[in-house]
C-alpha cells in the first residue's frame, strides 16, 4: 500500500482524482435511463469550461489569475455574431470573426501581463481593468443591437449530436495535448512554474519574466477564444449575461482539480481536467438528484469555502497574487 | 551537579528514503553552551529543529526538563521557553523594528483591543538598547535594514527572560565582527544564567573559543562528544574534522600556488561605474583571473557584484563584456556570466522546485530544440552536475528545500557550471557551508581559473580571500581602500586596517 510519505506529497492529487470518482459514480446512480443524455450534456457544458481552464493553467501556474474571462467570453461571443452575420452568415464570415476576437484576446492577454509588470502591479488590478472595460463593452455592443439577444446567423454546430459530441471531445483532446506539450515541455511551461514558485531566482536564472507573463496570458487568450466558439456552437445566441460567472467557475474548476492557487512546481494541466470534469458532474449530479437551482450554487460556495480552507492552512497554497 | 535541560533518546527521522537522523542520543544540560558540529546535511539543524517544534520526528523521544516533549509548532516551543535563531532570514518585512520584535505579543500592550503602540515602541527601543545596538530604531521599517541589522533584530526578539534553550542555527555567517561579539555575550550571559544554548556553526575557531561541549555529527549519526578539556587540546580541530568527515582534511585547503598570472583577455569590465554611494568605480577581471573584493557589511562590495551582474543598473558608467554593454541580468547570463547571490534561499534558488529544475533554469534554450525541451537531456544535465558535485540526494526529482545548506548551495553553483558560464561573480560562496564543502568548492575555483574563467569572489572571510584571491580589493564606505596582490606574506592583520 501507499507509504504515509507518498499519501502526505499526494494528498491533494488523491482529494482531487477522489473527487472525480465520486461525482461520476453519483452520476452513473442517478443518471439512470438518462445516462447518454446527460452524458451529452456534461460533455457540451465541460467542453467550454475544459478548455479556458486549460489556457488558465498558465497564468494560475504563476501564482496570477485573471478575473475578466467572463466578460471576455460574452464581449467575444457577441463580436463573432456581429461579424459573422454582418458578412451573411458565410463560412468566411465565421473564420473572420474568429481570427478578429482570437486577435483581440491575445492582445489583451499581452495587455494583462505586461501593464502589470510595468506599473508592478498585481496581475488582478489590471484584470479588473479589462473586467470592467468589457462590461461596459457588452452593453454598449448589446445596445447597439437594440435587442437584449442576438443569434448566429450561420450553421457552426454539425447537426448530427454524435458528430457534434465527437468535434467537443477533438476539441478537448487537442487543446489538452497543445497545453501539454507547451506546459511540460516547453520553456514556457517551464518558466511559468518557475515564476509561480521563485520569480526572483527565475530572474535571476536569465529568464526574462517580463516576456514570459506576456506570452502565459497570450496562450491563455488563445484558450479563452476557442472557448467562447466552442460556447457559441451550443447556444448559438449571446446577450449581456453571456459569460457572467466564468472567471469564479475557471477558478473552482482548477482549485477541484488540485491546481496550488500560489503556482510553483506542483501545478498541473490535469488540474485542469480532472476539476473541470468534477465541477460539471457535480453541478449534473445535483440536478437530477433534484436539488434546485439556488441549492446548487451554495452546495457550490460551500466545497469552494471548504478547499481554500484546506489549502490556504498551507503556506505554500495561498490565495495567486 | 549538572542539571538535565533536554535529553534526546533514539530519535530518526527521515524524508522520503533520506535518513537524516538515526538513532540520535544526546543530552543538552542547563549552564552550557553545547556545540552541534557536523558537514552539511549532518543532521545539526534537523536535532534542533525539531527540539524547537518546527517539525516533527519519525520516531524517538524528547524530554525537556523531566517531561515528554513533543511541541506542535515554534510558538508552542517559544512560549515554553526554546528560541532559534536560523540561519536565513526570518522577519517580516514592511513592518517597523518594534512590529518585528513584538510580533505575536501585541496583548502584552492591549487595553480594550487597543494596542498602545507608544509603550510597544518605547518598550523595542529599550530592548533594543539593552543589546548595545541603539543604532536601530524601534520605529523605522525594517526594509531599511540590511541582512546583518535583521539578524540582530530576530535575536533581539528571540531571547527574553522566560527562555531557557537558546538554538543559533548558522546564524554568525550573517554577522559582522561587532555583531558575532553581540552574540557571544548573549550567550554566554545565559549559560551564567543557568540556561542551556545550542550552538551550530562551520567556524571551527568560533565553536572552540565559545562552547563548553561539542557533539559531532557525521550522516544523521552522533559521532561523539568533547568536553572542555578535549576542546582545548593541541590537535583538538584535526580530531573534530577527522570526527565531522571521516577522513583526513588537511589544515590547507586554499590554494597552494602563489601564482597569480592570467590570461591578458579581458573577461568583464566596470568602467566609471557609479550608483548611490559607489562612486566612480572601475574594474578589469581578465580570464583566468580571480579578484576577490573584501570589507565590512554594508562597505559596498555585494553592490559591486550586483552591478557586475546587471541587477543594479549604474547611473553613470558601463559593464561590458566582449565589448557588448550589460544592462540587466539576462543580457549578463547570455553573455556568459553567472551569479550566486549572497542571500542564496530568496533569489539563488527555488526550494520548492526539484534539483533538477534548479540546476537546468538558465540552461533552458541550450536545452531546447524547436520549442522542446527533451525530460532525458534535464535529467542528463542535473545527473551529471549532481554527481560532479557530489550533491546528498536520493535523485534529481528531490526538493531543494529538503537539501542541507552545503548541498543547496552546491546547487546554486551547478547552474553556472551546467550552463557553462566563463565569469563567475561569487558573493559569499562558502557562507553557511562545511569544511568538506568548503575544500570542494575552493578545489572547483582553482579548478576554474584553470580553465581560464573569469571569477570574483566576494567574501567576508579574509582567509578566503588571502586563500583564493590572485588579487585583493578591500573596500570601505564604498570605497576602494587598498588592493593586494596574491603574496604568500600577506596576513589578515594587513588587509583589517584598511577594512575599519
Amino acid at each position: 500500500m501507499f507509504s504515509t510519505g507518498f499519501l502526505k506529497k499526494h494528498v491533494y492529487d488523491l482529494a482531487a482524482y477522489a473527487g472525480l470518482i465520486a461525482t461520476f459514480i453519483l452520476f452513473l446512480v442517478f443518471s439512470g435511463d438518462k445516462l447518454t443524455y446527460n452524458m451529452t450534456t456534461v460533455i457540451q457544458a465541460g467542453a467550454v469550461y475544459a478548455v479556458i481552464a486549460l489556457g488558465a493553467v498558465f497564468v494560475y501556474s504563476m501564482g496570477y489569475m485573471d478575473v475578466s474571462v467572463g466578460q471576455q467570453v460574452g464581449v467575444y461571443a457577441i463580436l463573432i455574431i456581429l461579424i459573422t452575420n454582418r458578412m451573411g452568415g458565410t463560412l468566411a464570415g465565421v473564420i473572420i470573426s474568429f481570427l478578429v476576437i482570437l486577435a483581440i484576446a491575445m492582445v489583451c492577454g499581452a495587455f494583462n501581463g505586461a501593464v502589470a509588470v510595468w506599473l508592478k502591479l498585481p496581475s488582478i488590478v489590471t484584470s479588473l481593468f479589462l473586467m470592467f472595460f468589457f462590461t461596459g463593452a457588452q452593453l454598449l455592443l448589446m445596445e447597439s443591437t437594440g435587442t437584449n439577444s442576438i443569434s448566429i446567423q450561420a450553421t457552426i454546430k454539425p447537426a448530427d449530436r454524435n458528430t457534434y459530441n465527437l468535434v467537443l471531445v477533438a476539441a478537448i483532446v487537442i487543446v489538452t495535448l497543445a497545453v501539454t506539450y507547451f506546459f511540460r515541455f516547453s520553456k514556457l511551461g517551464k518558466y511559468t512554474k518557475g515564476i509561480g514558485a521563485n520569480e526572483i531566482a527565475t530572474a535571476q536564472s536569465g529568464i526574462n519574466t517580463l516576456k514570459w507573463k506576456v506570452v502565459a496570458y497570450m496562450a491563455f487568450g488563445i484558450c479563452v477564444a476557442i472557448g467562447t466558439f466552442i460556447m457559441l456552437m451550443r447556444t448559438g445566441s449571446a446577450g449581456k449575461g453571456t459569460g457572467s460567472g466564468y472567471a469564479m467557475d475557471i477558478m473552482i474548476c482548477l482549485i477541484l482539480g488540485g491546481m496550488p492557487l500560489s503556482g510553483g512546481m506542483k501545478s498541473k494541466v490535469s488540474s485542469a481536467l480532472i476539476g473541470t470534469f468534477t465541477y460539471v458532474l457535480l453541478s449534473n449530479d445535483l440536478a437530477t438528484m433534484g436539488v434546485s437551482l439556488n441549492m446548487i450554487n451554495f452546495v457550490k460556495a460551500v466545497i469552494f469555502i471548504g478547499i481554500i480552507f484546506v489549502t490556504c492552512r498551507k503556506k505554500d497554497n495561498v490565495l495567486p497574487r | 551537579m549538572e542539571q538535565l535541560m533536554i535529553e534526546v533518546k533514539n530519535m530518526c527521522k527521515n524524508f522520503g528514503p533520506t535518513k537524516a537522523l538515526h538513532n540520535v542520543d544526546v543530552k543538552f544540560y542547563r549552564g552550557q553552551i553545547r556545540g552541534l558540529v557536523g558537514e552539511n546535511g549532518s543532521g545539526k539543524s534537523t536535532i534542533t529543529s525539531i527540539i524547537a517544534g518546527m517539525q516533527k520526528a519519525t520516531s524517538g523521544e524528547i524530554f525537556y526538563k523531566g517531561e515528554p516533549w513533543n511541541p506542535g509548532s515554534m510558538v508552542e516551543a517559544q512560549k515554553a521557553g526554546i528560541s532559534m535563531v536560523l540561519q536565513e532570514a526570518n522577519t517580516i518585512s514592511n513592518c517597523t523594528i518594534a512590529e518585528n520584535i513584538f510580533a505575536g505579543r501585541f496583548d502584552e500592550f492591549s487595553k480594550f483591543g487597543f494596542v498602545n503602540m507608544k509603550k510597544v515602541n518605547e518598550e523595542a527601543q529599550r530592548i533594543l538598547d539593552s543589546f548595545n545596538i541603539s543604532h536601530i530604531k524601534a520605529l523605522d521599517n525594517i526594509n531599511q535594514y540590511g541582512f546583518e541589522e535583521r539578524k540582530l533584530v530576530e535575536i533581539v526578539r528571540c531571547v527574553s527572560e522566560d527562555t531557557d534553550v537558546f538554538v543559533v542555527d548558522e546564524t554568525t555567517t550573517a554577522l559582522s565582527l561587532e555583531g558575532r561579539q553581540l552574540l557571544y555575550k548573549l550567550i554566554h550571559r545565559l549559560k551564567d544564567q543557568g540556561k542551556s544554548v545550542i550552538f551550530i556553526s562551520h567556524d571551527m575557531d568560533e565553536i572552540l573559543e565559545q562552547c563548553t561541549h561539542l557533539t559531532v555529527l557525521r550522516d544523521g549519526e552522533i559521532i561523539g562528544h568533547l568536553d572542555r578539556n578535549e576542546m582545548d587540546m593541541p590537535n583538538a580541530e584535526q580530531v573534530i574534522r577527522y570526527m565531522m568527515v571521516g577522513r583526513e582534511i588537511g589544515d590547507s585547503y586554499y590554494r597552494e600556488d602563489y601564482d597569480s598570472s592570467h590570461s591578458e583577455k579581458v573577461a568583464l569590465e566596470l568602467k566609471n561605474v557609479s550608483l548611490g554611494a559607489i562612486k566612480d568605480f572601475s574594474l578589469t577581471l581578465h580570464e583566468g583571473e580571480i579578484i576577490g573584493f573584501g570589507g565590512l557589511s554594508g562597505c559596498g562590495m555585494h553592490e559591486i557584484g550586483r552591478i557586475a551582474f546587471g541587477l543594479e543598473k549604474p547611473e553613470q558608467g558601463t559593464v561590458e563584456r566582449n565589448g557588448q554593454k550589460i544592462t540587466g541580468c539576462h543580457e549578463a547570463i547570455r553573455s556568459g556570466i553567472g551569479y550566486i547571490s549572497k542571500n542564496r534561499d530568496m533569489e539563488a534558488l527555488i526550494l520548492e522546485g526539484s534539483i533538477q529544475d534548479n540546476i537546468t533554469l538558465p540552461s533552458k534554450t541550450e536545452l531546447s530544440k524547436a520549442t522542446f525541451i527533451s525530460p532525458l537531456k534535464e535529467k542528463k544535465m542535473a545527473d551529471k552536475e549532481i554527481e560532479a558535485f557530489r550533491i546528498k540526494c536520493g535523485d534529481g526529482k528531490q526538493w531543494v528545500n529538503t537539501l542541507s545548506g552545503g548541498n543547496k548551495q552546491k546547487v546554486s553553483f551547478a547552474k553556472w557550471t551546467a550552463k557553462g558560464s566563463d565569469v563567475i561573480i561569487m558573493d559569499c560562496p562558502t557562507r553557511g557551508v562545511d569544511i568538506g564543502v568548503k575544500q570542494f568548492m575552493y578545489e572547483l575555483i582553482n579548478e576554474m581559473k584553470k580553465q581560464g574563467k573569469a571569477i570574483i569572489l566576494i567574501s567576508e572571510e579574509m582567509s578566503e580571500l588571502i586563500g583564493m584571491a590572485d588579487k585583493i580589493i578591500v573596500m570601505k564606505d564604498f570605497l576602494i581602500t587598498k588592493e593586494f596582490m596574491r603574496n604568500k606574506d600577506l596576513s589578515e592583520t594587513d588587509m583589517i586596517e584598511y577594512m575599519i
